[in-house]
């Protein structure tokens, strides 16, 4: 049973959430929908939940027109980036709710409740009360409330942005843990993010969405090797991807006073208005380097963030350590530039290390 | 904090206190032993003599009490289901959302004494232009001179008049919800129906327990409606406890009596309105 959207869009002011979005899901995948906040992720889950009409444009699954089924015969699951649930309810009647819609034997949904809320580990919490939960145990909730249905198409919009860090790894190794364990082999499990760690963590089919519009579908690891775009490189790197306008002669490439030996994949370009790409994570401190200013330095978990700049050219470098840096501190750094890619002026793929339109 | 002069700053709210509410009351009671009336003014005592005339010898009052139960659940049932369903209406997008939210308050804004006299202009039996209406399907109740109809035009007057103001409670705890269980709901199933009773329904509950008090409280003195549509008649078909109490009191000036009938009155009204709030709040909170 096939989900498949043809030419979505969903207009309600002067800006497209959706513009023109088609896609074809099948069963037994996981979709991740990366793109950052206001990209239109959530529009487009719910025009599949149904809580959205779009202003043209078709939906079919499984060979019938999706549009016309009202949401609560769509026998879709969504998970919310805020944890919504029914305060009125407790633990598990919020998780029995959707059972309770349909005529099942109260035995059953007790049965399944159960197997749910050991699925999301939360059994003995069944005659809490939703208020009385932390926020990742609300959204344990909600997970086990989109589980326990059975259904074709399970959504899980950003379920895990409103976490603390710690909760977010836990809850992302569970997700795994769920997804892998084959949920069902008739699911279709879409699921929005703008984390790009998250996306190649799940490892699904991913389809990058921007002002509405879809940049690029493929495997995670083809988006992350070859990106198409400028745009896909930014959305798909965090910190986003460093660009450098460069220019490059002789076989090498020169930007701020710096040359650097252009490798062989970016040797044959030498248009005008050519942009560099380089992850800040191919960027190294080396005694030899070529000297930054630093602008700000953060530090993040195990690593440190160094903002830099030199001329015109700002960039980010990761470093896999705390170190300390003070403003207006110069460093030194070395390009891993066998890894950097290139860009046109027009911000399409020029040329990747992994072997996208090289040349 | 021990502050010399505190009673000093404390004394007018108290004395307005007193004034207002404790001794009223404390003097009802008095009164309520005394045997003042328009013959014998004075408060001299009595005893329990007007209590045990109450309990033995006057059917008249638990009548007019049993009929103000029945008309005040009536009615307050009635505005509750319709000011439910009207606000549930407004309440959702539909056209004209904002005109038909300030028409359902029409009636609330009007004076209720006027408003019940032109009622009883509305039902008169041979001019009014209900009965002409009806006079095409050749039928013409008695509205307000037969027992029992009566007691239905008193119950569709108050509800016309008072079902706005539970109309305004109801609205505003719908507008107050949060949208997510409802958004949650339907992607779980739930039909619109079914969305109704048992997410609104439910989230509705502490509002709807509260705007029924109120209205019960309200209703229990229900007094103008009466008076001006049918005084207490046919005969005391209509007559509820406050217009008897009036009666006794302000018209046969036999305000001992009275006072002890208002007293008895409170009594039971307060233990009755606690029980009705316990039992609400355990069927519709199931706490």
């Amino acid at each position: 049973m096939d989900l498949v959207a043809n030419n979505l869009s969903y207009k309600p002011d002067d800006q497209y959430h959706l513009n023109e979005v088609s896609f074809n899901f099948k069963e037994g995948n996981l979709y991740t929908i990366l793109g950052r906040t206001l990209s239109g992720k959530t529009t487009l889950l719910k025009t599949i939940a149904g809580l959205l009409t779009p202003d043209s444009g078709e939906i079919e699954f499984d060979g019938k027109n999706f549009l016309k089924i009202p949401v609560w015969e769509r026998n879709v699951a969504m998970v919310y980036q805020q944890f919504i649930n029914y305060p009125h309810l407790n633990v598990f009647e919020n998780i029995a709710f959707p059972l309770k819609q349909r005529k099942i034997d109260k035995s059953i949904i007790k049965e399944k409740v159960m197997d749910a809320l050991k699925s999301v580990g939360l059994l003995g919490y069944e005659n809490r009360k939703i208020q009385e939960l932390s926020g990742g145990q609300q959204q344990r909730v909600s997970l086990a409330r989109s589980l326990v249905k059975n259904a074709k198409i399970l959504l899980l919009d950003e379920p895990l942005v409103n976490l603390d860090y710690k909760l977010r790894e836990q809850l992302r190794e569970e997700f795994k843990n769920l997804f892998s364990k084959g949920l069902a082999d008739e699911t279709i499990l879409i699921y929005s993010t703008t984390d790009p760690r998250e996306t190649m963590e799940l490892n699904g089919e991913v389809i990058v969405l921007d002002e509405g519009k879809v940049l690029q579908v493929g495997p995670a690891k083809e988006i992350f090797e070859n990106p198409n775009s400028l745009k896909v490189a930014e959305i798909s790197n965090d910190p986003p991807m460093n660009i450098i306008e460069a220019k490059i002669s002789d076989n090498q490439i020169r930007f701020e006073g710096i040359d650097v030996e252009a490798p062989q994949h970016l040797s044959k370009l030498t248009e005008d208005g050519l942009k560099i790409g380089l992850r800040s994570s191919d960027i190294e401190l080396n005694e030899n380097g070529h000297e930054f200013e630093v602008e700000l330095a953060e530090i993040s978990g195990s690593e440190t963030l160094l903002h830099l700049k030199r001329g015109d050219t700002k960039i980010i470098v990761s470093i896999e350590e705390v170190l300390n840096f003070k403003i207006h501190d110069k460093v030194k750094i070395n390009f891993k530039i066998d890894r950097a890619y290139a860009f046109h002026a027009d911000g399409k793929l020029a040329s990747s290390p992994f072997g996208g339109l090289n040349g | 904090m021990n502050f010399k002069h505190k009673y000093f700053f404390l004394f007018p709210g108290l004395f307005v206190l007193i004034g207002i509410l404790i001794f009223p009351i404390i003097f009802v009671v008095r009164l309520s032993l005394s045997g003042w009336n328009s013959y014998n003014p004075g408060l001299d005592y009595i005893g329990l003599e007007n209590y045990i005339r109450l309990f033995t010898d006057d059917p008249r009052f638990w009548e007019s009490f049993f009929r103000l139960s029945f008309l005040s659940v009536t009615t307050v049932i009635l505005q509750y289901v319709i000011g439910f369903a009207l606000a549930h209406m407004v309440w959702k997008d539909i056209k004209f959302k904002r005109f038909f939210r300030v028409l359902f308050l029409v009636p609330m804004m009007t004076t209720p004494v006027i408003m019940t006299v032109i009622w009883r202009t509305f039902f008169h039996e041979s001019l009014g232009p209900v009965n002409d209406l009806l006079s095409v399907f050749g039928v013409a109740p008695k509205w307000l001179t037969d027992p029992v109809i009566a007691k239905f035009t008193v119950i569709i007057v108050e509800v016309w008049q008072w079902t706005p103001f539970m109309f305004l409670l109801l609205l505003a705890g719908l507008l107050s919800l949060p949208k997510e269980p409802f958004l949650a709901a339907a992607i779980d199933g739930a039909s619109p129906v079914r969305k109704f009773i048992y997410v609104t329904f439910p989230l509705m509950a502490p509002i709807s327990i509260g705007a029924i008090i109120i209205r019960l409280i309200e209703a229990s003195k229900i007094m103008d409606t009466v008076y001006v549509l049918t005084s207490g008649g046919p005969g005391t078909s209509t007559e509820t406890s406050s217009f008897y109490i009036f009666i006794k009191g302000l018209r046969e000036f036999q305000m001992g009596y009275a006072a002890s009938m208002s007293f008895t009155y409170l009594i039971i009204m307060i233990i009755s309105l606690t029980i009705i709030a316990k039992v609400l709040t355990k069927v519709l909170l199931k706490e």
